[in-house]
């Protein structure tokens, strides 16, 4: 997060890891053109951190894997792409060895996305069909039982101490 | 890509899931806690308990889970009541939570309910 030192701080959250819970991430306004991001009471949020009981899993080796996150609050539609290898998009954008790095990252992500495990997942905020969706960075595993409530209590602290507070940054 | 569709497991305490409570419905997607008291491996069928309040659930469809009683489990499924009004867990998900505080589970559930709410409410004016 960005602060400046002016009399009225406003802080930015962009290319923050924002902790939404799942509730309050659903009902983000949508952009008004592809290119734009979701916002929060005007703030635009580009990135998000969530932690839940993985309840889906669709998985298409070397495309894609599609899972949803349940926080107790709703299901967010997760999406950790697996095409480093084959996509030229990113073959014209990266050099072999990041893309080797990629393709590895995610393939280790991947594994720990098991129906019925609790994992951490960070991600953009992006839009599928019109409706909000991670495309995911990273995920890790949870272990600690404690894990999800600790997360719906930083999600509450921050959204009240933090994000309500945020004003747009000029 | 076909769409993912998986309703969320609403956050409830075995005492929300008396007859009269709102929570009490058929095919409900609920989530909840408790600690095993039976286990049956014929049928599947455990009993949980939080309390005074117990919950059976059918925990058939959840292969790579092994049940302990006296250990505390999660379980995210349906609702199924049946002819005689007593309420079944239909679980798709469950994990074993044993080490979970659950003084604190409860105090943030409520904390959860009052902000969510509040969030409701304030996008609602």
């Amino acid at each position: 997060m960005q602060q400046n030192n002016n009399k009225n701080p406003s802080i930015s959250l962009h290319n923050t890891h924002v902790k939404l819970l799942a509730f309050d991430l659903l009902t983000l306004t949508p952009p008004s053109s592809p290119d734009q991001p979701f916002t929060r009471k005007s703030i635009p949020i580009t990135r998000l951190e969530t932690l839940g009981t993985i309840t889906l899993r669709d998985h298409k080796p070397s495309k894609f894997l599609r899972f949803s996150i349940d926080d107790g609050t709703g299901c967010i539609p997760c999406i950790l792409w697996l095409n480093h290898l084959t996509s030229p998009h990113i073959a014209r954008r990266r050099s072999p060895q990041d893309v080797c790095l990629l393709a590895d990252a995610a393939a280790r992500s991947a594994e720990v996305v098991k129906v019925g495990a609790v994992a951490r997942v960070r991600g953009r905020v992006t839009v599928f069909k019109g409706s909000v969706q991670v495309t995911v960075t990273d995920v890790v595993g949870e272990r600690d039982p404690n894990a999800e409530v600790l997360h719906w209590v930083d999600c509450v602290n921050l959204a009240r101490n933090c994000y309500n507070l945020v004003t747009l940054s000029s | 890509m076909a769409s993912l569709e998986v309703k969320s497991g609403a956050l409830v305490s075995l005492q929300d899931l008396r007859p009269s409570s709102p929570f009490f419905k058929q095919g409900t997607s609920l989530r909840i806690i408790g600690k095993l008291h039976e286990y049956s491996f014929e049928t599947g069928l455990a009993t949980v308990i939080d309390g005074n309040d117990i919950l059976k659930v059918n925990t058939e469809h959840l292969r790579d889970l092994s049940f302990q009683v006296g250990s505390v489990y999660q379980f995210i499924g349906e609702l199924l009541i049946q002819h005689d009004n007593e309420g079944v867990l239909q679980a798709r998900v469950g994990r074993n939570v044993d080490g979970i505080d659950l003084n604190l589970y409860h105090q943030s559930l409520l904390l959860l309910r009052q902000f969510q709410a509040n969030h409701l409410n304030n996008s609602a004016n």
